[in-house]
């Protein structure tokens, strides 16, 4: 059999060879003569074409094959191994590749993965040469290369450009000329700040970087790019591709998609960039910062990047598995950003293609998912300062509460209000109770970690669920106890202060109490009524009361919607008072369709007898109520009288203010990650299949096995982690971020698959280059300017984008086959990314406000856009400067993004993106002419150019020089005058057609004014006559006075409608409504706004404009 | 110096820009083919590759039946025991809770598991020659059951409106996805250089999925759904806005095209004969979109039959509107109607979303089949889960009478694109909770939609972030029972 296979073999190999041999006269492949690589030409035939059934996935291994190791591909178990090492002829892999039996045939037809005649050929070769294995490119650690020779050593400015120019000599090819000095000027400017310069700019720059020979002056460029880096606008332009990795947003995302404050975070991104903070600790703060010693709020609001992930509020989620897709989302945000890894395949699997398993999956999650998460209560020092002098003035008004008590008199007023105090005090005094405070001990909960805090209250931290049960114990009971009080307390540890832990879908820190039972060694204690201090229901009218906690009923319960921060309080009367020396068991329930539980909350109980009921005082109060009069201080009593005066009825449009003035400011709430406490870690548990609902092993937090070694010596947490990510050892990351940035200028990075460095991206084009500029931003101290400023410097940078002017056939790489663009023989052309775009509009319109941070904006955009998501939440745009703030600051809403961004490829915040897609389209033409916001930047340029002094030619001249940073060609001047004139004559006469519109409407409205005047004239005049008559008839009877009405003498000085006078009783001839004679002349001005208007929407609407050229 | 209409025609760029795709054709060939394409000549460049071209028109793996969809999606999950599924033991049982065993650990949004049974509503006939069963909440509908295939057997993963809705429309819980329309395009390409090949419309109020339920995902963002909006612009931006006439619109168009010629001249970038196909292509929708929208040219019949009022907008305007859009070559039409989640009083729930829904439903595949084309044409009914037999009552969120949401078991109706007529498939339990007999996931019907537009759902894949993804993920089973 074995034999037979041989035969079978060694025929398929030779008519393979046949057909080899004339594959190989191809010039673009791999000629015979050259060595065949495992990493270029070997391994990805491997990953693509075997590794989802043969690699290094256990579930997923067919035959139980591995070809992703040497040492499982040679093995020999059953006879015949599947690669034997220098014999393709014995080698299965082999036999099976060239089999034409659908059952043997590999990779099956079915998996539609067939080799092609040239690919059979290389594995062929690769076999017989001794099938020797290499690790994969991007896991070997980086070492600083040796520069490459290059012919011409005149060109290379830097040492990139040598390795670039070493690779085009190399092909055959040669650089492209420098670019011409205004293209980039207007180049380098949009890079480092994402803006064009000014015309101004941009003419004092090309003086500069004109030498005086006329040659380049490399000094003014190293000098422009350092004034560019200095600019504030830097950190805007870089931050925000950063913010695609973070997946940046302004709304939690989901159903809901509420606003989230999470532009600090932004801002700190902004900053960091700006002071050039190293990369290594960029990293450690984002992922870290809380954990770092004696950590900032700087650092703190730094690891905000996890907390972009989305957060579902929709009512009725199971917020554990959102919290879980979250984690999911910060494992592979992670991959991405630092790693170039795509982990997220092993969230269900082992990777098919990269070393991570399955496990490992998870203990990268194990690293991330010990955090809490928290807000970050971030006071607005503004508000601080107003709300310490509203409580002095509160003060103040409180010492003048007394002054207002309602009396006849001084006298009386005092008399009257100590009368009404002590009153108060003899009815409140017997309700006061005396609360012992009940210490449990036990406590037991489904879920969240309760603790007993020093005052005897409970403190609920950790994850909380939809619907959660608390088990108290108490040891020892009061004797003779008859009611047992609840506290819902505040703490600055909850979401909004508490007393609950809503912090979603309900008002964060509300709490919603379902039911409360007692038992008493496990018989049940009937609890006779309940009372609560207060009680509010956030969702419609009806009632929320703490008797609803004793009905049996789920579904009913006590919440305190609208007060967070502050506390409330319930009481239970028992039926009988409590035996002693027995225990007592307290359980909760909570929730309702989102987590409602106590975040913090006492107990405690009174043997007083009587019905008591829940009241607003304050455990200071109700103390004070229970001293005897003769023993209360007189600061004591003063107390007691405040709060009689707050609470007194005669007083309240008084004491309201007051209160309002108490009224603590909102916090800013800044999402941030917060290490949980030791005592109470969130474990990670592998998920089968990656499901939520398939929770398995437990597993601790490690990192891959194929990558750096985490420190023997440092903890396994997420600090430790994030220092591991930019460690030295680490092969990755280096590569990674110089790769991203390399793409940012180039438009591709050397790596084309910016988030994929592993068995499936693509193989660096220029991979020495990419070591050198790794090994050289981890030597400059992981500066990020440093790097820009060599990118930009370097002569590979300074080339022309011009296509070559003759019509030769497209220089493509011998070797690899790669395109003169990615072998950087000419600058790339890259379309500029969507906010880059408002911004150049906007700056050449003269619109663009500079102002740096903040709450995001709300520029202009048409109805209906917002209002798709739910809810259909209004667009009100920004007005004043707020309209046009940088792009950055641009209110995102991840349901419906903002439109122009959108249809311009910006993406939605749902999802780390390393590269962003670039299309154009036809919506893109619409919103560039159409678009509202675009009209306002044309019509605003189109005034500056309609009233900037100087005939056609110069403002054609400064249009150009504002949107474009060039003067126009000639053709092109002559060919916008040409438009110039037409659009005038055009809009004039449209402006003419206009006002014979106008001219023809008002003759016609008034000559119907006037013929109702004259109608209304007539009419008064003939009822003037009829009176006149009858008056006339009655002065003709006897006895009547002659005297005229005074109506008719007000009515004759009375002006009428047309502004004149009419005098009754004669007839009106003369036309009164002057009729238009001819129409208005055109507002001249009008017109050449509207055809420069036109100048601008086209320029703005060209390809160069566009385009980094 | 051109300054008239005939600027506006394609073919002077196009020939500068013929040369240098034809120079380029080792790379930029997706935006080469894309321009072709946008510029109306897709055939007439001749290159080898040319398949690659976002938008070209593509073979699918196999004959298809369907050319295209009209999906018309009922957001908030319309109650299938008020309308197809008829369970009069709930009748019986009405204020009992089922028994645990039926109900297993299933999580609910707002009920709990006890929660009582509540009764179907509404009174149920057979219908048609096929004696299909519908309930009297939907009039039109019983009158074409002959002419659709009911599947009262479909089941999926998630049981909130979001993440349920993201599923439907993109085989996955979370945003990040392509949809299903986003596949279709990737899969097809566009038939229409005049309109939008993936069309999405929303009606009454805001969607839970939002832009995510449209969005291209990973895919390029070319085949992103656009919304038609209800009010203003069809499509956005489609206006010439308002105090620039018609003659200054299109003299800034032949501008823009002069100096985009001159650039591409002086630069040679075929991108910037990508750009300039992408304005001519806006001129057109500047003319072809109002002339989608102006329904004066459709008979009262016509209008009748939908129930529209054409002068405002309504789910039997869009569904109008959708027909027209085929028509013109729209490749995938989206309707969203949205309002159907009734977790209090079903029964008035069900009545208004009915009486706003049925009509256009039933007229949409009527019209359709009288012009020939249902036979092409997919349509496909349905929300994103089902509802439960038992009621929803909540005092503390003064909800009565309701049904909550419902994973298990729903039921979707599909017409039309070699889809069996007149059939129903699948049979839940007596109380309406679990299926019984062929069970439907929402990604076998997924995989179902591709087949009938031509396409394995296991090779229709796209690589991204280190592996292939599909609509289907790796599930779903094409459901040949269904198909005709």
């Amino acid at each position: 059999m074995i034999r037979h296979k041989n035969i079978t073999i060694a025929r398929q190999l030779h008519s393979l060879w046949i057909i080899v041999t004339i594959v190989t006269a191809h010039p673009h492949s791999v000629s015979a003569a050259d060595e065949v690589s495992f990493s270029r030409d070997i391994r990805p035939l491997l990953s693509g074409k075997c590794f989802a059934c043969h690699g290094p996935d256990e579930e997923a291994r067919e035959a139980a094959l591995r070809l992703d190791s040497f040492q499982a591909a040679t093995r020999d178990d059953s006879g015949t191994p599947a690669i034997t090492p220098g014999k393709s002829s014995t080698s299965e892999l082999v036999r099976r590749i060239l089999s034409n039996d659908p059952d043997e045939q590999m990779p099956p037809p079915s998996s539609n993965k067939s080799l092609s005649v040239e690919q059979k050929k290389l594995l062929v070769r690769w076999i017989d040469s001794g099938a020797k294995y290499e690790q994969h490119w991007s896991f070997i650690p980086p070492s600083k290369p040796e520069l490459p020779f290059v012919k011409n050593a005149e060109w290379p400015s830097n040492e990139i450009d040598r390795f670039i120019l070493a690779r085009l000599e190399a092909e055959g090819l040669g650089p492209a000329e420098a670019a011409v000095t205004r293209t980039l000027i207007r180049r380098v400017f949009l890079d480092l700040i994402g803006l064009q310069p000014t015309p101004k700019e941009a003419d004092h720059w090309v003086n500069q970087l004109s030498a005086a020979d006329g040659q380049f002056n490399e000094e003014a460029y190293a000098e422009l790019v350092d004034h560019l880096l200095s600019l504030p606008q830097y950190g805007e332009r870089w931050g925000r591709r950063w913010l695609d990795l973070a997946r940046y947003a302004d709304t939690n995302g989901y159903e809901k998609d509420r606003d989230r404050t999470m532009w600090p975070y932004r801002d700190w991104v902004i900053r960091a960039l700006n002071a050039d903070m190293p990369f290594d600790q960029f990293t450690i703060e984002q992922v870290a910062g809380d954990m770092l010693p004696g950590s900032t709020i700087d650092q703190r609001i730094a690891t905000g990047f996890h907390r972009n992930t989305m957060l579902n509020e929709e009512g009725g989620i199971d917020p554990l598995e959102f919290r879980f897709y979250a984690m999911t989302d910060r494992v592979a945000t992670t991959g991405t950003t630092w790693l170039g890894l795509t982990t997220g395949c092993c969230q269900c699997h082992t990777h098919k293609y990269d070393p991570i398993t399955h496990r490992e999956y998870y203990g990268l999650m194990a690293f991330l998912n010990n955090a809490d998460e928290p807000d970050l209560n971030l006071p607005d020092p503004a508000a601080e300062t107003r709300f310490q002098k509203n409580l002095i003035e509160a003060d103040k008004l409180l010492a003048e509460l007394p002054r207002h008590w309602p009396a006849k008199d001084e006298e009386d007023r005092m008399a009257s209000l100590e009368t009404a105090f002590t009153k108060w005090l003899a009815t409140e005094r017997p309700l006061a109770v005396d609360w012992q405070v009940m210490v449990p001990s036990s406590l037991k909960s489904n879920f969240p970690h309760l603790t007993v805090q020093d005052d005897g209250s409970i403190f609920a931290s950790g994850d909380t669920t939809k619907f959660d049960t608390y088990e108290l114990g108490f040891a020892d009971v009061p004797a003779g106890a008859t009611t047992i009080r609840l506290e819902a307390l505040p703490d600055d540890r909850l979401p909004a202060h508490g007393p609950g832990s809503t912090y979603y879908e309900g008002r964060k820190g509300d709490f919603f109490l379902n039911e409360i039972s007692v038992t008493l060694d496990g018989q049940p204690v009937t609890i006779k009524s309940a009372s609560h201090s207060y009680a509010k229901n956030q969702f419609g009218k009806n009632p929320v009361t703490a008797a609803l906690t004793i009905d049996g009923d789920y579904q009913t319960g006590w919440s305190a919607a609208g007060r967070p921060g502050e506390r409330s309080v319930a009481v239970y009367v028992l039926s009988e008072p409590l035996p002693a020396g027995k225990t007592l068991d307290v359980k909760m329930t909570f929730g309702r369709h989102f987590a409602s539980s106590f975040g913090r909350f006492r107990l405690s109980a009174s043997s007083t007898s009587g019905d008591i009921v829940a009241r607003e005082w304050s455990p200071e109060i109700e103390r004070l109520l229970q001293i005897d009069d003769e023993l209360l201080t007189d600061v004591q009593r003063q107390r007691l009288k405040n709060e009689f005066l707050l609470n007194a009825s005669q007083l309240a449009e008084h004491t309201k203010k007051i209160r309002d003035l108490r009224r603590r400011p909102a916090w800013i709430d800044i999402p941030v990650l917060a290490e949980r406490p030791s005592e109470n870690p969130r474990p990670t548990f592998l998920h089968d299949r990656g499901e939520y609902l398939q929770p398995k092993d437990r597993i601790d937090a490690r990192v891959p096995e194929a990558l750096h070694p985490f420190p023997l010596d440092a903890p396994k947490n997420r600090l430790e982690f994030a220092r591991w990510l930019v460690s030295r050892d680490n092969p990755l990351t280096a590569r990674v971020v110089a790769n991203r940035h390399w793409a940012a200028f180039f438009g591709t990075g050397l790596v084309k698959t910016l988030d994929d460095f592993g068995m499936q991206g693509e193989m660096p084009s220029h991979p020495k280059l990419l070591d050198w500029l790794a090994v050289s931003l981890m030597d400059e101290g992981w500066s990020i300017k440093r790097l820009h400023r060599k990118i930009v410097l370097t002569s590979t940078y300074r080339q022309t984008s011009d296509f070559p002017k003759s019509d030769s056939t497209p220089r493509v790489a011998r070797q690899t086959g790669l395109s003169e663009t990615r072998l950087l023989a000419r600058f790339p052309r890259t379309r500029l990314e969507a906010e880059v775009i408002r911004d150049v509009v906007m700056k050449s319109a003269g619109l663009l406000s500079l102002k740096q941070g903040g709450p995001p904006v709300r520029p202009p955009q048409p109805d209906g856009i917002s209002e798709a998501s739910f809810g259909r939440p209004k667009w009100k745009a920004s007005t004043g400067e707020d309209r046009h703030r940088r792009s950055v600051y641009t209110y995102q809403k991840r349901t419906a993004p903002f439109a122009m961004l959108t249809t311009f490829d910006a993406p939605s915040g749902e999802a780390c993106i390393a590269r962003r897609d670039v299309s154009n389209t036809a919506l893109q033409a619409l919103t560039l002419l159409n678009d509202e916001m675009f009209l306002e930047a044309a019509r605003a340029l189109g005034k500056l150019l309609a009233e900037s002094p100087g005939g056609d030619r110069s403002r054609i001249e400064s249009a150009f020089a504002r949107v474009l940073t060039r003067p126009p060609s000639e053709s092109e001047t002559t060919r916008l005058l040409a438009f110039v004139t037409d659009q005038r004559s055009v809009i004039r006469v449209e402006y003419q057609a206009a006002r014979i519109v106008e001219f023809e409407h008002a003759v016609k409205e008034a000559r119907r004014k006037e013929a109702a005047r004259k109608k209304a004239a007539e009419e008064k005049a003939a009822a003037a006559k009829k009176a006149a008559e009858a008056a006339a008839a009655r002065d003709s009877l006897p006895g009547k006075s002659t005297a005229k009405p005074d109506k008719q003498d007000s009515a004759e000085t009375k002006p009428n409608e047309s502004g004149e006078n009419s005098s009754p009783g004669k007839t009106d001839t003369k036309p009164k409504i002057p009729i238009p004679t001819e129409p208005k002349p055109v507002d001249e001005d009008a017109v050449e706004l509207d055809v420069w208007t036109n100048v601008a929407r086209a320029l703005f609407s060209l390809d160069e404009t566009l385009t980094k050229n | 110096m051109q300054s008239n209409q005939n600027s506006l025609s394609p073919q002077p760029s196009l020939d500068v820009a013929r040369r240098y795709f034809l120079r380029d054709c080792g790379y930029g060939l997706g935006k080469m083919a894309l321009a072709s394409l946008l510029t109306g000549n897709a055939n007439r460049i001749a290159c080898a590759a040319s398949s690659t071209a976002p938008l070209a028109v593509r073979q699918p793996h196999f004959e298809p039946s369907a050319k295209r969809v009209i999906q018309l999606f009922m957001a908030g999950a319309p109650s299938q025991l008020e309308l197809f599924d008829e369970k009069p033991l709930l009748t019986k049982l009405e204020g009992s809770p089922l028994p645990p065993s039926v109900i297993g650990d299933q999580r609910y949004a707002f009920i709990r598991s006890d929660a009582s049974v509540l009764g179907p509503r509404f009174k149920f006939a057979k219908h048609g020659e096929s004696g299909a069963e519908v309930s009297e909440a939907l009039p039109h509908l019983s009158k074409i059951v002959d002419d659709i295939c009911m599947i009262r057997s479909v089941h999926t993963d998630q049981f909130n409106h979001a993440p349920a809705q993201l599923f439907f429309n993109t085989g996955f819980g979370q945003p990040g996805r392509p949809s299903l329309g986003s596949w279709v395009l990737y899969g097809l390409g566009a038939e229409t250089e005049n309109l939008p090949a993936y069309v999405v419309m929303t009606n009454s109020g805001g969607l839970s999925g939002g832009a995510a339920l449209w969005s291209s995902g990973f895919l390029p963002t070319l085949y992103t759904g656009t919304p038609f909006r209800s009010q203003g612009d069809p499509i956005l931006n489609v206006s010439t806005p308002p105090g620039i006439s018609q003659q200054q619109q299109q003299a800034t168009y032949s501008l823009i095209n002069d100096l985009n010629r001159e650039r591409l001249g002086a630069v040679g970038d075929p991108e910037i004969a990508t750009r300039m196909a992408s304005f001519e292509m806006a001129a057109r929708l500047q003319t072809s979109a109002p002339e989608l929208m102006d329904l004066s040219s459709e008979s009262k019949a016509t209008l009748d039959l939908y129930g529209v009022n054409p002068a405002k907008p309504s789910f039997a305007r869009s569904c109008l509107l959708a027909r027209r859009m085929i028509e013109r070559g729209v490749r995938f039409a989206n309707v969203y109607h949205n309002g159907w989640d009734a977790h209090s009083n079903v029964e008035g729930n069900v009545k208004n979303n009915a009486k706003a829904t049925d009509q256009a439903s039933a007229a949409l595949v009527t019209d359709l089949k009288q012009r020939g084309l249902l036979d092409d044409t997919l349509v496909v009914w349905g929300g994103e889960f089902g509802r439960t037999p038992m009621v929803e009552t909540n005092p503390a969120l003064g909800r009565s009478l309701g049904r909550d949401h419902h994973p298990q078991a729903y039921t979707v109706w599909m017409a039309g694109g070699g889809i069996r007529s007149g059939m129903s498939i699948g049979k839940t339990d007596e109380f309406g909770f679990n299926i019984v007999e062929d069970p439907i996931h929402v990604h076998d019907l997924q995989a179902t939609i591709l087949h009938c537009l031509g396409f394995d759902h296991e090779k229709l894949t796209y690589h991204h972030a280190g592996r292939d993804f599909r609509l289907t993920d790796v599930h779903g089973h094409v459901v040949r029972q269904i198909l005709s």
